[in-house]
């Protein structure tokens, strides 16, 4: 019995103690509006501090104005670019701004970490910050510096980002594709050395092949060479074959003539792709024994890069509505339809 | 001698035999206030530790170069009245390369027309998967001018027959299965694909935040105003979302053992899902038996995979303002939530399929299979065995304990958890509303609920298969 009651008691208790905590939030609700007007009053007063004016003039803001000032700033950068933004953040500067943000990088929430990283990594002379933030405890934050960094010319050499993005945790995040986009920009050479790193994950290679396949035909060779290694690996041979086609370039015709006879459906289809991609007029009739792959997408893939490579594709498409296999004649008229569409 | 006496006392049997029936119904009850709790700590340690949440403009800038193709899949039938809004909400998402399926699934009004007519489509041919099996499709129909959307026109089959048609019909790695009719917040896609770009080889499904619209504004296929609805049925099941997606699917997520995705709002990877058939036909809980079907696929392989739930992208959804409607609506979820445990019965406590088998199946059990039978049970006896003096008062409270004040407590720490963690309700009067229906919810509304669950177990014991009829009112408009 005494437990039956105790029942009764705990719960009473409980549901007091939720009602205490709700109306607590409650009343700070009711105090952080009050607040809310309060600082929407000062962002209107600072937005023509910071919009126009000498900076020379300007003195530090009071912490609370300052607070106001940093995400202004940090709203209006995002919307401004060029000499517009460089007076922007200079005004932000002479406010204090700069400073407020590196005090934020010690806050305990990782939230506000990334937005000062990536805050600061639009100021003059807040490098250090930036790059010390890669060493961050939370994985969002190392890898919103990484990226931050990567848009600078100053950047750190692409295998130093990479180990210290993985020193805690392997990065797995499709982000590393844009983070090795940003590098190449202004160090291609460097994140194709990547590639030849022992050390390094097949998910860090892969994301530099990306990077490295939106530049053109200039790293084709290169990515050719890394497809005719990586006949045993099919988990990677689609990333590169879809990296080859995005070249555009004919280089890797032989690693990808291959890969259409790949035991693996993902392979077929992406070497199928890339064919359609680069125009390989040669590989029309190789792609003409996919149309009746047991797998749709290979299906799919073969008759679409038929209609990609041009008159030659899509003499073989009309040649194949006359098959007598249904699965060919309707691949074939299906994309034919496609096409005229 | 004296013990056998004892025992064979008609009277001290009736007390003895009351003792059990309330102890089984509070040790039940008691099991699911303690699994709920656990869950609420597991989904405050979700919030509060969930990645940093950027602000739309930064999570264009960070993903939309990344960000994989997604195809939206969106069935209809019988929506003529508001198919052309929902569409056009569609094709406004904020997301830099997507599809927007709608398949017209056999309606027998003008929801094909009305889509044909004013988004000016013409019929096309495409070159589809026949992967997933479906009821046949009559037409495709695309426009050169909207090369986003493709409507497809099938004989009715249900909805998870449209979605496998949706299926088939998309070329994108991962797709999105929504309802036509409720609305996607503008930057959903973009949210809802973090773990797809976070951790692209284990993330095979992921599921978003479904909320209340009723009461709401809507301006051009867009919430424009929050608001809680006036009705009374609508504000509870505001609280009941709440309970539901805040603190039991983000904390099942958490814990990797989430056994439902909404059919309202839910991404999954194609390939994986076209490997387990796609949405099973012939059952009312198709979202839930596809979600189980990929945890039985990807442990039986022995595949590291992820499904996860995401607290911030929102799909609002208009919910039942009705009694009948409701109870109609409840009783199909409970039948669904039936034949889903049922057909994989085999996963219960099986270690074969870890967490999902132990936690996932062991919730399901105690909340679907068992709850409203005992918690009804416990409704007619214990006050009565009370009154006929069978049972002691404390016996009585700790029924009502289980039934009513712990249940109170735990919708007033989720809203709690909501106003700490996420602070979707912009005004602090509408939080005071919902504390205040989160406690009358427990007096006459919660044990009709249980009602309507049983009358879902009565359609499961009778093998019915209908869906009922959802009358939509329609969002209010600014």
């Amino acid at each position: 019995m005494t437990t039956l009651r105790a029942l009764w008691e705990v719960s009473l208790a409980l549901c007091v103690l939720a009602m205490l905590a709700l109306l607590v939030l409650l009343l700070a609700r009711v105090l952080s509006a009050r607040l809310f007007d309060r600082t929407s009053a000062v962002r209107q007063r600072l937005l023509p501090l910071l919009l126009d004016g000498d900076p020379a003039e300007l003195e530090p803001l009071r912490k609370g104005e300052l607070q106001a000032a940093a995400d202004l700033t940090v709203e209006i950068a995002e919307m401004t670019r060029g000499s517009e933004r460089e007076a922007l953040l200079a005004r932000a500067t002479a406010l204090g701004v700069t400073d407020l943000l590196i005090g934020r990088l010690r806050s305990r929430k990782a939230q506000s970490r990334l937005n000062a990283v990536e805050a600061l990594s639009m100021f003059e002379g807040s490098h250090d910050y930036v790059i010390n933030a890669l060493g961050d405890r939370n994985p969002d934050v190392r890898l919103g510096a990484a990226l931050a960094l990567a848009q600078h010319a100053n950047a750190p050499a692409p295998i130093d980002i990479v180990n210290k993005l993985n020193e805690s945790a392997e990065e797995n995040s499709l982000l590393l594709v844009s983070l090795m986009v940003d590098l190449a920009e202004t160090n291609s050479d460097a994140v194709a050395g990547l590639l030849f790193e022992e050390d390094l994950s097949h998910r860090v290679k892969v994301a530099a092949m990306d990077a490295l396949s939106q530049r053109g035909g200039e790293y084709a060779p290169l990515l050719a060479y890394m497809a005719r290694g990586s006949g045993n690996e099919p988990e990677l041979q689609p990333r590169i074959f879809r990296a080859l086609g995005r070249t555009g370039h004919p280089a890797g015709a032989e690693a990808i003539m291959e890969g259409m006879a790949s035991d693996n459906w993902i392979v077929r289809a992406a070497a199928a792709e890339a064919v359609g991609k680069t125009r390989l007029v040669a590989a029309a009739d190789r792609l003409s024994t996919l149309l009746n792959d047991p797998h749709y997408w290979v299906r799919y893939r073969a008759s679409e890069a038929l209609l990609r490579i041009g008159t030659r594709g899509v003499s073989v498409l009309r040649e194949a509505t006359r098959s007598e296999d249904p699965v060919v004649r309707s691949a074939a008229l299906k994309m034919l339809a496609e096409g005229r569409a | 001698m004296t013990l056998d006496f004892a025992i064979l006392d008609p009277a001290e049997w009736m007390v003895a035999s009351a003792e059990a029936i309330a102890l089984v119904v509070i040790v039940a009850g008691l099991l699911q206030i303690v699994f709920y709790f656990v869950l609420l700590l597991y989904a405050g340690a979700a919030l509060g530790t969930r990645p940093p949440v950027p602000r739309s403009a930064t999570l264009w800038r960070r993903y939309s170069d990344q960000a994989p193709a997604i195809s939206v899949l969106a069935p209809a039938f019988n929506e003529e009245l508001t198919i052309v809004e929902s569409t056009r909400s569609l094709l406004a998402l904020q997301y830099p390369d997507f599809e927007v399926i709608v398949i017209n699934d056999g309606s027998k009004d003008g929801t094909l027309d009305r889509l044909v007519s004013e988004f000016g489509l013409e019929q096309v041919d495409r070159f589809v998967d026949r992967s997933v099996e479906h009821a046949p499709i009559r037409g495709f129909y695309a426009s050169p001018r909207l090369p986003r959307l493709l409507l497809v026109d099938k004989e009715n089959g249900g909805k998870a027959d449209a979605l496998n048609a949706g299926i088939n019909c998309s070329r994108t790695a991962l797709f999105c299965a929504i309802d036509a009719d409720s609305i996607l917040e503008s930057d959903a896609l973009l949210r809802v694909v973090r773990p797809f770009i976070d951790e692209p080889d284990l993330t095979i499904a992921a599921g978003g935040t479904i909320r209340i619209a009723n009461g709401c504004k809507v301006d051009s296929g867009r919430i424009s105003d929050i608001k809680l609805p006036r009705n009374f049925l609508a504000l509870v099941q505001i609280v009941e979302y709440l309970r539901a997606f805040l603190m039991a699917r983000v904390g099942l997520g958490r814990m990797q053992a989430l056994t439902v995705i909404s059919g309202a709002f839910g991404l999954f990877r194609r390939r994986q899902v076209v490997e387990v058939g796609g949405y099973s036909h012939g059952t009312v809980g198709e979202d839930m038996e596809l979600v189980l079907k990929l945890h039985r696929l990807m442990r039986e392989a022995k595949r590291d995979y992820r499904i996860d739930f995401i607290a911030e992208p929102v799909c609002w959804t208009e919910c039942p303002d009705t009694l009948s409607v409701l109870g109609r609506q409840r009783a199909r979820w409970q039948r669904g939530a039936l034949e889903c445990f049922v057909k994989h019965k085999d996963m219960l406590f099986n270690p074969r399929y870890g967490r999902i088998g132990i936690v996932g199946f062991g919730h399901i059990l105690l909340v679907d299979v068992l709850g409203p039978l005992l918690e009804v049970l416990g409704y007619i006896l214990v006050p009565l065995l009370w009154a006929l003096g069978l049972l002691a008062l404390p016996w009585l409270l700790a029924f009502l304990a289980v039934t009513f004040m712990f249940g109170v407590s735990l919708s007033i720490a989720t809203l709690v958890l909501e106003e700490i963690q996420l602070r979707r309700f912009p005004k602090a009067r509408e939080l005071a509303v919902l504390a205040i229906i989160a406690v009358l919810e427990n007096f006459g509304y919660r044990q009709l609920s249980n009602l309507w669950r049983l009358q879902g177990w009565w359609q499961f014991i009778r093998k019915q298969q209908s869906w009922g009829t959802m009358t939509r009112k329609g969002f209010s408009t600014s």
